[in-house]
């Protein structure tokens, strides 16, 4: 695989070792002791609790695989544009769909027709993230696939309600069978033959930034090897007229982190990432290690951020602390960024109020993507970790004026063969679900 | 041991505080009860005038379940959560939002379309941050209730548990809500009433708006 960034040989014990003697919280070694039936203890052996990011799968409006993707940010090309898919009424609202109808995602995926959108786009991102990741003895290690998702089936559910709204003895049930979010996880982990641990998370925008955090929690606590985490969304007249109705759709292509910014574009697609224990590291090739992750809530507003962006500065603050890492030690974050009035000011004040006076370059990846609500934090996930491996900055789209009261602006251009040892990742949600994620080279 | 240490119960345009009825106004409409409770409590919460009725209902009860019986101070906002169950989730709001998106559609009746943005008001107002949760189901499942916020204390999720019933459609209504702590300790005036074996009865009872069973007997 052309990015992996370490031959295995050079990921000794030894290796690892020295780098703990930097005093990284996260090298600690830990012991996992269970209760037997018996009443008596089992101890595990001592296992040390770093996580480690093996494999990246992701499709977007941008590209269906990660050579597309670096391509489109290489060349500044975002994916918004025209509806073209989606059946909506609402075609003067540019979105950011993935170019792939039903019927060719579902040649890519197994040739699953009538399989809901979001459940085609997870499956061939996170089986192009267990591709990546070209782990021999996957059968042998205990996998958790750890899916987020906002929408579930709900594509389906719409067309399902075009005919049974005009009589409820129509419409085929066969489209109301996985309106559940679960249930589309559930049926990506079935072809994936994943079969230990498969969990949904659905905490609105930060959902699989949260994907990410109980999987490297699960390995941390040594309940297992390897999970493939992130998320997955499709476009659904319920997530555009959702948005539409709260008035914070741009109807020009969004301009995050821009004083004149008029709300954010809905994308759709899926992004996950291949986590594996350090043991199994220690075999297998990766890219970096997932060092630092946090998540806050505000309790401010069911739809707002606070205007002191608290839980956005509680979250980077913690994923900091957890990672053991000054703000300094920061080379690059992928903001959250949607270019909403309320969270582009929520999120630049809590980057103030931990970064001031030194801010790194950041960008929201948005500009190109559209938010991609509950698949955002899996997407960008695998950005971030792209950013360590190839040295590079992507730029943020269309900004021209600055905040009024910041000092510090997005990075505009694409930067290559910078020396990126740290990113920070933000996905904040309805609901004042905040979280961020650090990734760190190793 | 766990314990109900309050109840609050709104319903058929009376309110009721530990059994005990502490306000009434037969004549207004709904809305215009709702509003009457507000003032007859002198709450003042401008926020208030935003929500949709199921959360003005839910937010009310636990004002008054919580005035005088419960010392904000004492406890950590991580430790207390809500659990809340009702039969017809937002469905009041939804029917108005639907109704309202045929001209143009209302953010403010949009935000109200889950029900556990009631959750949300309630712990906004107190800067709750412990568990959340909302079950729809037909009908009060007293027994659900008592497995599931018993489980949240005795794994130490929660010191402190605000839960029941609160269900809105049209100008059906009704809120039951119960303040359930752990380790409780006498409370003055004998309100505290245990949370055992018996509890599923016992909320039943209270939820009837029968007397329930106290510390005493």
């Amino acid at each position: 695989m052309g990015w992996k960034n370490r031959p295995t040989q050079e990921l000794t014990k030894r290796g690892i070792d020295e780098k703990r003697n930097g005093g990284e919280e996260e090298w600690k070694k830990i012991r996992v002791v269970v209760r037997t039936e018996t009443g008596k203890y089992k101890m595990s052996k001592q296992i040390n609790s770093g996580v480690f990011v093996a494999g990246l799968g992701v499709i977007s409006a941008i590209g269906n695989d990660i050579g597309e993707t670096l391509a489109a940010f290489r060349s500044g090309r975002p994916g918004m544009g025209p509806v073209s898919h989606l059946d909506t009424v609402h075609r003067q609202i540019p979105v950011a769909e993935v170019k792939l109808s039903n019927e060719e995602l579902a040649l890519r995926a197994d040739d699953s027709r009538g399989v809901s959108r979001t459940a085609l786009l997870s499956m061939i991102a996170a089986r192009a993230a267990l591709e990546d990741a070209a782990i021999k003895n996957q059968s042998s290690l205990r996998t958790g696939f750890v899916s987020a998702n906002t929408v579930g089936g709900m594509d389906k559910s719409e067309r399902f309600l075009q005919d049974f709204f005009v009589d409820s003895g129509r419409g085929r049930l066969r489209e109301v069978v996985r309106h559940e979010c679960g249930s589309i996880t559930e049926w990506v982990a079935d072809r994936l033959a994943i079969r230990d641990h498969i969990t949904t998370i659905s905490t609105a925008c930060s959902s699989s930034a949260n994907a990410l955090f109980y999987g490297a929690r699960l390995i941390r606590h040594g309940l297992l090897d390897l999970v493939v985490a992130g998320g997955t969304d499709a476009l659904t007249k319920f997530t555009l007229n959702g948005f539409n109705t709260l008035m914070i759709l741009d109807p020009q292509f969004c301009r995050p982190f821009d004083e004149d910014r008029a709300g954010l574009n809905l994308g759709e697609g899926a992004g996950y990432v291949v986590l594996v224990s350090e043991r199994v590291a220690e075999s297998v090739e990766v890219y970096c290690r997932l060092s630092g992750f946090c998540n806050a809530n505000d309790a401010y507003h069911q739809t707002a951020s606070s205007p002191e962006g608290t839980g956005s500065f509680l979250a980077m603050k913690g994923a900091l602390e957890r990672g053991g890492l000054q703000p300094s030690a920061i080379d690059y974050i992928n903001l959250h960024g949607t270019g909403t009035q309320n969270n582009d000011i929520a999120e630049a004040t809590a980057i103030k109020r931990v970064f001031d006076p030194r801010y790194p370059p950041m960008s929201s990846t948005k500009s190109f993507t559209g938010h991609t609500l509950g698949a955002s934090g899996g997407i960008e996930a695998v950005f971030s970790v792209l950013s360590i491996r190839h040295g590079i900055v992507y730029p943020n789209l269309r900004f021209s004026k600055p905040m009024n009261g910041f000092s510090f602006v997005p990075e505009t251009r694409f930067l290559e063969n910078q020396e990126i040892r740290h990113v920070l990742s933000n996905s904040f949600g309805f609901g004042g679900n905040c979280s961020s994620l650090i990734f760190s080279k190793l | 041991m766990n314990g109900i240490t309050a109840s609050c119960i709104i319903a058929d345009h009376a309110v009721r505080k530990n059994g005990k009825l502490v306000f009434e106004d037969r004549h207004a409409d709904l809305p215009g009860f709702l509003l009457s409770v507000y003032q007859h409590f002198g709450l003042n919460y401008p926020r208030f005038f935003k929500m949709d009725n199921l959360s003005k209902l839910g937010w009310l009860a636990v004002e008054i379940l919580l005035k005088d019986s419960f010392r904000k101070a004492d406890h950590e906002a991580g430790q207390v959560g809500i659990v809340l169950m009702n039969a017809h989730s937002s469905l009041d709001t939804d029917l108005k939002y639907f109704e309202s998106a045929k001209d143009i559609p209302s953010p403010s009746l949009f935000v109200y379309t889950l029900p556990n943005i009631m959750i949300g008001e309630i712990c906004i107002r107190h800067q709750f941050k412990g568990e959340g949760v909302f079950f729809i189901s037909e009908e009060f499942d007293a027994g659900h209730f008592v497995r599931y916020t018993g489980g949240l204390l005795d794994a130490d999720v929660l010191q402190v548990c605000i839960g029941g019933w609160v269900d809105l459609l049209d100008s059906e209504y009704k809120a039951a809500l119960f303040l359930i702590e752990k380790e409780v300790l006498p409370v003055e005036g004998g309100q505290s009433r245990p949370f055992d074996v018996l509890a599923k009865e016992n909320i039943e009872k209270i939820f009837r708006g029968e007397k329930g069973r106290t510390k005493e007997e």
